[in-house]
């Protein structure tokens, strides 16, 4: 810990900062927020809850508002609407649950602490119409029909008659079938969270209390229900007259969900994707770096007819845009009967023309002489490149492994060419792909998995850097 | 151990031809040492004899094997650089293992040469260091070390001093001398320093412009030098040259036909009025053992003298300048020794 508090205490010779020193201290601080703000933002907005995110929320931290429970009730006298304080969080969330989470809770115990309206109302919000109403059906020996009414077209309803078919029951029974058939007066009730909030009169100082289903950004006031009336409707409240209660809460089912495969209507395999994703980047880095560097080590130690214009065909290649290749690309795997294997996503980029000019300039600062006197050592042409050369050009070669690892990991492209049919191939990359469909987005989950992909890079780049630093050839010959 | 023989040899460029047939026999265990100044071939002599340059004409013979081509892996040569070309990422130890290792030899036998080795050149302290971490004395025996366990038929020496400071070049070049007694080796040495080869060689080959023009025991090309330029290039400070047209006639009378012009060394003159020159003395160099004189004679041509004692001549005196006959070497016009 002293170490690291000398280290960032380091002066310019003198006791005092300097001039030097405080520029050079303001720079780093500068580039550090630069670099690492937005890394921040994702890591703080991957464990916001899905509600912050889909309303775009601005706060770099996770706080969530204090909530209440909105709910409506149909019944004989007409639409109700009444607010329920102190309600456990895991009631106001119940919809964002996982199957595992609600059978943690036991909810007969709890609904039956309720009656009347309140009672209707939890009822339809943790979906216990459907199922209470099936078993009444079975047990009081009605009609099999009543079952499936709800689901029918509307002419076929007509052709029968459930009023008279239930008219038989108790009061409590007709409520509860007529919610499930969606007879009238009843229909099915409404349960919501909203957000908490309050206003201070100004000479008063009286404190009124409010729920408010969303605050938009881009609104100077917001759309409000009174607590104490809320039949009364809806009222404007300016934005920067409310209070907010807020409380620090993380989403940690943004991780636990995907990654236990909990995500509701997708099969996302955490384990899967990233297992595909460092088979196809381990595989694909060290195939790069075998052809590359024995191409590079051709190009800059041997002297053959039509070096330069294989030379200038590779550097060629570099200007070629990648889109270009798309459906070349599409058309040599799908002939080579690649399609869905991941061989096709890592070999058509095995060879980079980059890389190869990278080590290629690399390898022309080793000596020749170091060649000759392995040759004059019995060496064959594979053990001076695998022995002298490839040890020598270390540097440039960790550049180019630490490189192809980040491109292979975070390539979109060819895995989309390669394996986009076959679902049991997809890398990470694809797989977050999945979690922005058509119909839904889950950018809770999204954001939280691509925290998670991102880890094995940065640990990379950790361990690799050290070998970019490392000069090992730059001592020896004189 | 084995014999050398190059028939021939001739090595181009393109059009520009380096090497205009070279024959050459080195014996069996004999030292020999390629001489002559920059550009005249005498290392690309050398890589042909290794086989890094392929050979444009004639034929290389080891032991009567004709080797043209066969690459330099398997000539079983072991060469010594000029920059060592120690493989830095690898120890003292894998750098002398390495090759023995490429000849598939078994760990022990590896093991107990790398000790010989050490143990000859006095490296046995710094086997576990990397190359960077040596001085250039040490680098240099690394490199010798690397030649030596390789147990080759024929050693090459590719000017394997002159990265060295004065001083240890002297004491390398006794040490690889004495190294050449025990071993008995076939040596070939490449130098520009004339002093190397005299000190060093058996066979001193001196090589001009790509062709070779004497060769011959040290001693044998300082006494009787084939030619003007051996004349000129063995032997500190140079000969003296001078025109035969300026010469009086009382040394006129010594000379053969057709002598074109005359040679002496500095220290077959002596301040005498026999025989003798009038020499306007530039500068003088005295070291304690002998002096140098250097100034001009007769029709501004240099001269200089080697005296074996000290003097009292100082620059700008007129001085007469006697010649040992003896010693006199004549030269045709063509530069021929007479």
């Amino acid at each position: 810990m002293t170490a690291v508090i000398n280290f960032f205490t380091r002066t310019q010779g003198k006791k005092k900062l300097s001039l030097v020193d405080w520029v050079s201290y303001i720079f780093l601080f500068l580039g550090f927020l630069i670099i690492f703000l937005p890394v921040l933002w994702l890591l703080l907005n991957s464990i916001k809850s899905q509600f912050l995110l889909q309303k775009l929320d601005t706060n770099l931290l996770p706080m969530d508002y204090e909530r209440i429970g909105r709910a409506t009730v149909y019944g004989p006298e007409g639409k109700e609407i009444f607010m329920m304080k102190d309600l456990p969080s895991w009631v106001l969330y119940w919809s964002d649950l996982s199957e595992d989470e609600r059978s943690q809770h036991d909810i007969d115990s709890f609904i039956s602490q309720y009656g009347d309206k309140e009672f209707y109302a939890l009822r339809s919000h943790f979906g216990l119409v459907p199922g209470q109403s099936k078993e009444l059906i079975i047990n009081k020996n009605l009609p099999e029909w009543l079952i499936k009414y709800p689901s029918m077209f509307p002419s076929a309803k007509k052709e029968y008659d459930p009023e008279s078919v239930i008219s038989v029951l108790n009061i409590e029974e007709v409520r509860l079938l007529s919610e499930y058939l969606g007879l009238k007066p009843y229909k099915p009730n409404g349960f919501t969270s909203q957000i908490f909030v309050t206003t201070v009169d100004s000479e008063t100082s009286e404190v009124t209390e409010y729920s408010v289903s969303r605050i938009s950004a881009n609104k100077d006031t917001v759309n409000a229900r009174l607590i104490s009336n809320p039949q009364a409707g809806i009222v404007k409240l300016p934005k920067n007259e409310i209070i907010l209660n807020k409380s620090l809460k993380p989403a940690w089912i943004n991780y636990t969900n995907p990654l236990t495969k909990n995500v509701a209507g997708m099969d996302f395999d955490a384990v899967r994707c990233l297992n595909n994703s460092v088979f196809v980047t381990i595989v694909a880095t060290l195939i790069t770096l075998l052809i590359n560097s024995m191409a590079a080590f051709a190009l800059s130690k041997y002297r053959f007819n039509g070096q330069i214009i294989f030379f200038i065909i590779i550097l060629a290649t570099l200007m070629v845009p990648a889109s270009v290749l798309i459906v070349g690309i599409f058309k040599m795997v799908s002939v080579t009967g690649l399609t869905g294997s991941l061989w096709g996503v890592i070999i058509p980029g095995a060879a980079t023309p980059t890389g190869v000019f990278m080590l290629r300039q690399y390898m022309l600062t080793i000596p020749d002489e170091l060649l000759e006197a392995a040759r004059m050592d019995a060496a064959s042409e594979w053990t001076i490149y695998w022995r002298i050369v490839l040890p020598l050009a270390l540097p440039a070669v960790a550049v180019l492994g630490i490189l192809s690892i980040i491109w292979r990991w975070n390539d979109l492209i060819l895995p989309m060419i390669a394996v986009s049919t076959t679902k049991a191939a997809y890398t990470i990359q694809l797989c977050l792909l999945d979690f922005q469909g058509e119909y839904i987005a889950q950018e809770h989950y999204q954001l939280a998995m691509t925290v998670v992909s991102l880890i094995p890079t940065t640990l990379v780049f950790v361990f690799l850097q050290k070998y970019i630093t490392t000069g090992i050839a730059t001592t020896g010959i004189k | 151990m084995a014999n050398l023989k190059l028939i021939d040899i001739k090595k181009s460029y393109g059009k520009t031809q380096v090497i205009h047939g070279v024959n050459l026999e080195v014996l069996d265990g004999e030292f020999c040492v390629l001489v002559g100044p920059s550009g005249c071939g005498k290392s690309t002599l050398l890589r042909m004899i290794a086989g890094l340059e392929a050979i444009s004409d004639g034929s290389i013979l080891i032991d009567e094997d004709r080797v043209n081509d066969i690459s330099a892996a398997k000539r079983g040569l072991a060469m010594v650089f000029q920059s060592y070309a120690l493989y830095p990422h690898m120890s003292v130890r894998q750098n002398l293992a390495f090759g023995l290792e490429n000849l598939k030899l078994d760990k022990t036998e590896i093991e107990k040469r790398i000790q010989e080795a050490a143990r000859l050149l006095r490296m046995e302290e710094y086997l576990k260091r990397r190359p960077g971490q040596l001085s250039g004395g040490q680098m240099q025996r690394v490199a010798i070390g690397r030649a030596i366990v390789r147990e080759p038929s024929i050693y090459l020496f590719d000017e394997p001093l002159s990265n060295l400071d004065a001083e240890l070049r002297v004491a390398t070049r006794v040490e690889l001398k004495a190294l050449h007694e025990r071993l008995g080796n076939t040596m070939v040495y490449v130098t520009h320093d004339q002093v190397e080869a005299m000190t060093m060689a058996d066979k001193i080959v001196v090589l001009n412009e790509g062709i070779i023009e004497q060769v011959g025991a040290p001693l044998e090309l300082y006494n009787s030098p084939a030619n003007k330029f051996v004349a000129g290039f063995i032997g500190s400070p140079k000969m003296n040259f001078l025109d035969y047209s300026s010469l009086p006639e009382s040394l006129k009378k010594f000379a053969p036909e057709n002598s074109s012009i005359f040679g002496i060394r500095p220290e077959h003159l002596s301040i005498t009025e026999e025989n003798s020159l009038p020499l306007e003395v530039n500068s003088v160099e005295q070291l304690g053992s002998d002096s140098y004189l250097y100034g001009v004679t007769i029709g501004e041509q240099e001269l200089s003298i080697k005296l074996n004692n000290q003097t009292d001549i100082r620059a700008q005196q007129k001085v007469d300048v006697g010649f040992d006959l003896d010693n006199a070497h004549w030269f045709d016009s063509a530069g021929k020794s007479l």
